[in-house]
């Protein structure tokens, strides 16, 4: 009895250790060319970076490697006035977007999954049939109207044409449809105005899924570049992307281009880094692009 | 009874912000290019009604046709490997529970960035003194002009929207692989199936709705392609990369002839209405 309980522990231990080496002398190639591709993926931002923290010159990473690194290039870089006004255009861009999407795409989502008022079906459908036109098809007219209500070079002209998004309202339409009934209904008897049910009550619900889409709503923005590069036609209202093609390698040190790229990135890392689960189960779940 | 006749006023209220945003910056410009394919109109914001003639234009226009050569090149570059690599990558990331989390971060890493980005990085790497000549000169080979020959370039550009996107497709296989049931694949193994076998008769046709689905995304998205064009090569050499988009916005913003660039606009549009009218029976016939 005894030798058995002890015995116990070791001999799963050594079952488990078995299994584990089977595992590996079948796959272990697999798990070598999973890891060689997963380098490979990233090696381009590795060598961004340190070519961004390198000296000047041109070191060629990975033939010649710098001796020494330094953060001089991105100091200088953000010293640069253009580079700061991008950066903080882009922001704007991104975070304006990012309250005003969110919040009417949930106050829309709220109405078509939950209200009945005429129209409803055929206005929703509309909006789906607007994905099938692809923005680029109707850049000319939107430039076009944006330019004649004097909207070029302003952050109004390079903001509101973006924020319909139909994306964004399929997706709070559909979580909102899957919300009990009874939780708002209870709200209204007790003689909650409308307002307020939005406000302390659906909103509150859908906050996993308002993340979800103010994550790639950023994202999208910020990565944003054909919208921003023909409306933003000054360094007044000119995006971080839009900023970045202006720089040429003829005229500038490359361990300069590769520093302003690499700072342009963060705000990306961070997200990558803080909210990867979230944004990987969200494509897996809501195919979300 | 209240209830019911709050209910239309607030629900079109809620609606009210997202119904003017669209009619106004959606609908209205969607009509509106329609419209001005059929003007004339230019920069001074003048317009004549020309009838169909941006569109026999467009017939005749040696670049027009080029364009959709070099659209149509790409996007049978692009797509195959875009779909092997996301598929390969998805199958390895299913198999090996080593790591797992830490590789599928790495893969997905480049999604989360801009194509302006991926341009810029990719361009130094194509470079003449760039990472990968660098990497010939020591093998004594090369240098090989990436971005200045025509036959080179256009793979060279599928390659960097590859690197930049494989990871969304590569999730949403992922997701459709992590859906098939173990037991089906246990079953057939005890069987005696192959590996081939089981990837072949099962795992493939349980995939198809996301392959399918995968296929449809990175077709519309090759033939939108811009941003790395725009960074890399500037639609050259000699118009090797002078895709739709592209030439959208070299007759709308270098020429100003805003409406033909209109009617290249709607030519986008009809491509990519077929590939969703595709998509959308295929899915059905799916379903029944």
């Amino acid at each position: 009895m005894t030798i058995t309980t002890t015995s116990r522990p070791s001999v799963r231990v050594e079952a488990a250790r078995a299994a584990r080496r089977r595992w590996w002398r079948g796959r272990w190639p697999l798990a070598a060319l999973l890891a060689l591709l997963s380098v490979l993926t990233v090696s381009p931002f590795v060598a961004m970076f340190i070519v961004a923290l390198s000296p000047a010159g041109r070191p060629t990473v990975p033939v010649r490697w710098p001796e020494s690194l330094t953060l001089d290039n991105i100091t200088r870089v953000l010293s640069s006035s253009g580079f700061v006004t991008w950066t903080l255009n882009s922001l704007i861009y991104a975070l304006v977007s990012v309250v005003i999407i969110l919040l009417t795409s949930s106050m829309a989502g709220y109405a078509f999954a939950k209200k009945r008022f005429p129209g409803r079906e055929a206005m929703f459908w509309t909006f789906l049939a607007t994905m099938m036109v692809p923005f680029q098809a109707t850049l000319i007219p939107t430039f076009v109207l944006v330019n004649s209500l004097g909207g070029v070079d302003t952050f109004w002209g390079l903001i509101v044409p973006t924020l319909a998004n139909s994306q964004a309202v399929f997706l709070m339409r559909q979580f909102i449809l899957g919300l009990p009934d009874e939780l708002f209904d209870a709200a209204k008897v007790d003689g909650a105005s409308e307002w307020r049910v939005y406000w302390t009550i659906v909103l509150p619900l859908t906050k996993p899924i308002l993340a979800t889409l103010g994550v790639f709503v950023f994202l999208w923005h910020w990565n944003d570049f054909l919208w921003p590069l023909v409306v933003g036609q000054s360094d007044a209202t000119r995006t971080l992307t839009v900023g970045l093609t202006t720089l040429r390698t003829e005229e500038m040190q490359l361990s300069l281009l590769m520093a302003s790229a690499a700072v342009s990135v963060v705000p990306c890392l961070l997200v990558f880094f803080l909210l990867q689960r979230y944004l990987v189960n969200s494509i897996a779940m809501t195919g979300l692009k | 009874m209240r209830q019911r006749l709050r209910d239309p006023v607030t629900g079109l209220l809620f609606v009210l912000p997202v119904l003017v945003l669209f009619l106004i910056f959606r609908i209205f410009p969607s009509l509106g290019a329609a419209g001005m394919s059929l003007t004339n109109w230019n920069i001074g914001g003048e317009w004549d009604i020309i009838g169909a003639d941006n569109y026999v234009r467009l017939l005749d226009d040696v670049n027009f046709w080029l364009s959709l050569r070099v659209t149509l090149v790409y996007s049978v570059v692009y797509v195959p490997l875009t779909m092997l690599v996301a598929l390969g990558t998805a199958l390895l990331l299913n198999q090996v529970v080593f790591m797992r989390g830490l590789f599928r971060g790495m893969l997905f890493l480049p999604y989360v960035t801009s194509f302006v980005l991926a341009g810029i990085i990719w361009r130094w790497i194509y470079e003449f003194n760039g990472l990968i000549n660098g990497l010939l000169a020591k093998a004594d080979l090369g240098p090989v002009a990436f971005l200045e020959q025509s036959g080179v370039v256009l793979p060279a550009l599928a390659v960097v929207a590859v690197w930049k996107g494989f990871g969304y497709s590569m999730l949403i296989l992922l997701a459709g692989l992590k859906a098939i049931p173990s037991s089906y694949l246990e079953a057939a193994s005890i069987d005696g199936a192959s590996a081939w076998q089981r990837f072949r008769r099962i795992t493939l046709p349980l995939l198809r709705p996301a392959i399918f689905f995968v296929m449809v995304i990175e077709t519309i998205s090759a033939f939108q392609t811009f941003d790395t064009v725009y960074v890399m090569t500037g639609g050259g050499p000699a118009r090797a990369t002078y895709t739709l988009i592209y030439g959208i916005y070299d007759h709308g913003f270098r020429s100003f002839d805003f409406g033909y660039a209109a009617t290249w606009g709607m030519v986008l549009f009809a491509i990519v209405l077929i590939v969703s009218l595709v998509q959308r029976r295929f899915l059905d016939r799916g379903n029944t």
